[in-house]
């Protein structure tokens, strides 16, 4: 196909959980010629849809990573990224969105907005995506588009029109209604593949006309040309798609079409609209900024003679070496040509170029601004930008959100330890929400993701391709000890059996401290204790600290004040009080009323009014001191100190408590005395 | 129920409001009222203070200020009133009070009183959190609000809980009858007691308006403008 960058779309296709993208996108391939034969996302041939290729994605029937392909409809080539739905795997979201031009927000006809559909809408929002929305589902029980486009209105804020019709819908959906063109279209052949186009049934054809009214002033806002066509009552088609074209570049008007993926109907109006109503990548404005001139913005143009600017959003390491997905921005990317990443300042040599069709890639020579492509062998990371010349232009990344839930991570023995830790650094290097350390408290590997899924599968990974069998369990809380009463000591270290001895003895008591870890005071007089000892003492009773007698927690809020000793003139050394210390603090500890200190984190809430009482309760119901409510109109931001030993889950049933519509976030805020029966617990575990 | 190591003072009970009771009984409202500036909201946290103390549940709710603040006027104005007392002492009855006491914060314009109910019912009704006193502070008294406070009034009763108000009044604004001041103009039937905070010089001082003494013309009662607390 010969390169004409206006007739490019770079798309994504975005929606909640099973609105059926993939699906779509089997189906956008099918009529595009792409693929042969339409498989089922979780079908009874076992084979799967094409960009669901992970063996994961097949058993599970979820899209886990985004795949990208590209196909033609109609003179136009258009590249496409299907996504995960799941919120665990947003970054896949996050990442395509950053990169393409415009997107499908696919919506389930019978559940109409959901949660993740006010992420993605967020998303999309956050980079400035056009979008056009696709009422999928609309042979389902309960089906109601124009429901979906007013809850589209509500719940999203869009200026949500209906492009179409249904002609019948659940059981009986037939056709669609083509509110431009004003004509019906039905769907014929075993995959729906031939298109017939009639005149609109007479039962439908009022609603059409209402339904078209309403389309007609929605678009006329963008187009004088159409609203002096409306007063005159001259309105054409192709002066009503230009207006809704502009309204849908603007991002002021969001056209509704409507389908069956699954029932094979409504998808090549679709791809008509994605020809017609989604920019190319002309239409775009992208900028970058200029290092050397204090970040000025600087605008990219979609030239192919220009140098080169491209944003690399995504590797894959696989058993060529890495691969590495790149939007072109400006320029053309050559193979075995010569770039700059700008945040190393490294020169790397183009190695292999390759275009992407799921799993499978097709070889390239260049990658001209305007399209996505894949590169191999270069050592980046997701946020890099690629430049040629002496330019230092950088893009800016995408947005990574914070891991919400953590799991220790437990290999069974050492192959699999080995094993493990090759596979998190793939896993931490490919996905920037997926996060391991190693805790200094408790020397656990902890991992870090967007939900219990996201970790789930990755462990599952972790056990496929890298053979490493792992247990896993909440991350180890870091306790503390404390003392609540002042308590004395008398202890006398003395070896002097024969030989070099040691002998130190020191006096003093143990008080708990309210402003300090640990304050040491000398008041010794008349030299009781020499001064060159004192030091050792003091290294006596901090090194205690490390591990308290009681749980061998480390040791808080101790201040030690020295009062009295004694020693010897040959046998006393630094070595001999440093051990009287330990000695005395350990007498004195368990007779200052020891306790047990744990963390006690600040988490704020944010969540959708109507589960306030939910969210509160739940926050309650894990030992958390409410501090206040915030009410901001639709949401309210609710504020409490939760011990973080009850905070393990909690991400997992929010979600479930309020729809997946709320979010929290957590910082330490103090450690706290734990109550008596936990105490217990914790004294029966050790 | 739990024992608070320190318990509090009632900060009103030198001029005539009784020291063995809440002031207030269910369903009964009270005001401080003050021109901007001059202290309401700490001595209502003087209040809800005495309250907690003593074993009670308070809401504070601040419209047009966020919880943070709010916390910060409790922290100040405790830490204030257990300056004299034992650390460990304090830092206990800190923590002791905290889970009797629960904050909510509204935007001035989103907030109304179905909206306030509306909460309160569902802290309620769920178990979650149920006040015997609910300070509303930054309630924006008007002209027309005699359905509105019949309306909280009966709410008040029904759930038994007394409800103190910050009341915010101006220079320009002459009282009109019996000295009570405008905001509380064609509403001040339903206040059992109204307290207003006068700025004399150097003083602050805490006149009875309504309830308790008001015979005397000496005052009594003084708030520390340093500290803001109420002192004799």
């Amino acid at each position: 196909m010969t390169y004409d960058i206006n007739r490019v779309r770079n798309i994504g296709i975005s929606a909640h959980i099973d609105a059926g993208k993939t699906t779509l996108t089997e189906r956008i391939l099918f009529y595009t010629k792409r693929i042969h034969a339409i498989h089922d996302v979780k079908g009874k041939d076992g084979i799967g849809a094409t960009m669901d290729f992970m063996e994961l994605e097949k058993e599970r029937g979820i899209t886990i990573t985004s795949a990208a392909t590209y196909s033609e409809w109609r003179g136009h080539e258009i590249n496409i990224i299907d996504t995960p739905g799941h919120v665990d795997f947003t970054i896949e979201v996050e990442r395509s969105l950053r990169v393409l031009d415009g997107a499908i927000l696919v919506l389930c006809a019978v559940g109409g907005v959901q949660s993740q559909s006010i992420t993605v809408d967020q998303q999309m929002h956050r980079y400035k995506v056009p979008c056009i929305a696709f009422v999928n589902k609309c042979d389902r029980s309960g089906a109601n588009p124009f429901r979906v486009v007013q809850q589209l209105r509500e719940k999203l804020g869009h200026n949500a029109v209906a492009m179409q019709m249904p002609i019948g819908l659940e059981a009986g959906f037939d056709g669609i209604i083509d509110l431009v063109a004003m004509k019906a279209v039905y769907f014929d052949g075993s995959s729906g593949e031939d298109i017939r186009i009639e005149d609109i049934p007479e039962k439908y054809a009022a609603e059409a006309m209402e339904k078209r009214e309403e389309l007609i002033d929605a678009a006329s806002m963008f187009s004088d040309e159409l609203m002096e066509a409306a007063f005159e009552d001259k309105v054409t088609q192709e002066v009503l798609a230009s207006a809704i074209r502009q309204g849908s570049l603007e991002r002021k008007l969001t056209p509704v079409f409507i389908g069956s993926a699954y029932k094979n109907k409504g998808v090549q109006p679709l791809l008509d609209a994605v020809s017609y109503y989604l920019p190319c990548p002309s239409d775009i404005e992208n900028y970058a900024l200029d290092m050397d001139n204090e970040e000025k913005l600087v605008p990219l143009v979609s030239d192919p003679e220009k140098f080169l600017v491209a944003l690399a959003f995504k590797l894959e390491d696989g058993k060529y070496g890495q691969l590495t997905y790149i939007r072109v921005y400006q320029g053309s990317m050559m193979k075995a040509s010569e770039m700059i990443n700008v945040r190393t300042g490294k020169k790397v040599k183009v190695g292999r170029l390759v275009r992407m069709h799921a799993n499978q890639m097709e070889e390239m020579k260049e990658i001209r601004a305007g399209y996505i492509g894949a590169i191999f062998g270069i050592d980046c990371i997701s946020g890099d930008t690629f430049v040629s010349g002496n330019t230092m232009l950088t893009m800016t990344s995408m947005y990574v959100p914070e891991p919400v839930i953590s799991l220790a991570i437990f290999p069974k023995d050492t192959k699999a330890e080995i094993n493990m830790s090759k596979a998190l650094g793939r896993f931490a290097k490919e996905d920037p929400t997926f996060k391991t350390y190693v805790s200094e408290e408790t020397g656990d590997t902890i991992i870090s993701g967007m939900g219990e899924l996201h970790l789930e599968v990755y462990v599952e990974r972790m056990r496929r391709e890298y053979s490493a069998e792992v247990e896993t369990g909440t991350p180890r809380v870091a306790y503390r000890e404390t003392i609540t009463k002042k308590a004395e000591f008398n202890y006398t270290h003395k070896k002097q059996t024969g030989g070099a001895g040691q002998f130190g003895r020191i006096a003093g008591y143990i008080e708990p401290s309210m402003d300090e870890e640990f304050e040491f005071e000398n008041k010794i007089t008349g030299g009781k204790i020499p001064t060159q000892y004192i030091p050792a003492c003091e290294k006596g009773f901090k090194g205690s600290m490390a591990k308290g007698p009681k749980m061998e927690f480390p040791v808080t809020g101790i201040r030690v004040v020295i009062n009295d000793g004694a020693s010897h003139s040959v046998d006393s050394s630094e070595m001999a009080f440093t051990t009287a210390a330990k000695g005395a603090f350990k007498e004195a500890y368990l007779r200052a009323r020891p306790a047990i200190m744990e963390p006690v984190m600040k988490v704020v809430a944010e969540t959708p009014v109507e589960f306030q009482g939910a969210v509160i309760g739940l926050l309650s119901q894990r030992r958390g001191v409410i501090a206040g409510a915030q009410d901001e109109g639709v949401a309210c931001v609710i504020e409490a100190d939760v011990p973080l030993a009850d905070m393990f889950g909690f991400s997992t049933v929010l979600r479930s408590a309020t729809q997946g519509k709320a979010q929290f976030t957590m910082e330490f805020n103090a450690y706290k005395k734990v109550p008596a029966a936990i105490a217990e617990n914790l004294a029966k575990k050790s | 129920m739990f024992n608070s190591e320190l318990i509090f003072r009632n900060p009103l009970e030198p001029i005539g409001y009784d020291e063995t009771s809440t002031i207030l009984n269910n369903g009964g409202f009270g005001a401080v009222l003050a021109r901007a500036g001059v202290g309401k909201t700490s001595l209502l946290v003087q209040l809800a203070l005495s309250f907690l103390t003593k074993n009670r549940k308070v809401l504070h709710i601040s419209l047009g200020e966020p919880v943070s603040k709010v916390c910060l006027w409790y922290k100040e104005v405790f830490q204030n009133l257990a300056g004299p007392f034992d650390e460990k002492q304090a830092k206990t009855t800190w923590e002791a009070i905290m889970p009797h006491r629960f904050i909510m914060t509204f935007k001035v314009e989103s907030f109304s009183v179905p909206i306030l109910e509306e909460r309160l019912t569902d802290l309620i009704e769920q178990n979650i959190f149920i006040p015997q006193m609910i300070i509303i502070d930054g309630f924006p008294f008007n002209e027309s609000m005699h359905e509105t406070f019949t309306e909280l009034k009966n709410f008040a009763k029904k759930h038994s809980i007394c409800i103190w108000f910050a009341v915010k009044t101006h220079r320009h604004e002459e009282p009109e009858r019996d000295y009570m001041p405008a905001p509380l103009n064609n509403i001040d039937d339903f206040f059992e007691v109204v307290v207003e905070l006068q700025p004399r010089g150097k003083e602050i001082h805490v006149k009875p308006l309504k309830g308790g003494l008001t015979v005397s013309d000496k005052p009594i009662l003084f708030m520390d403008p340093s500290t803001m607390l109420v002192q004799h």
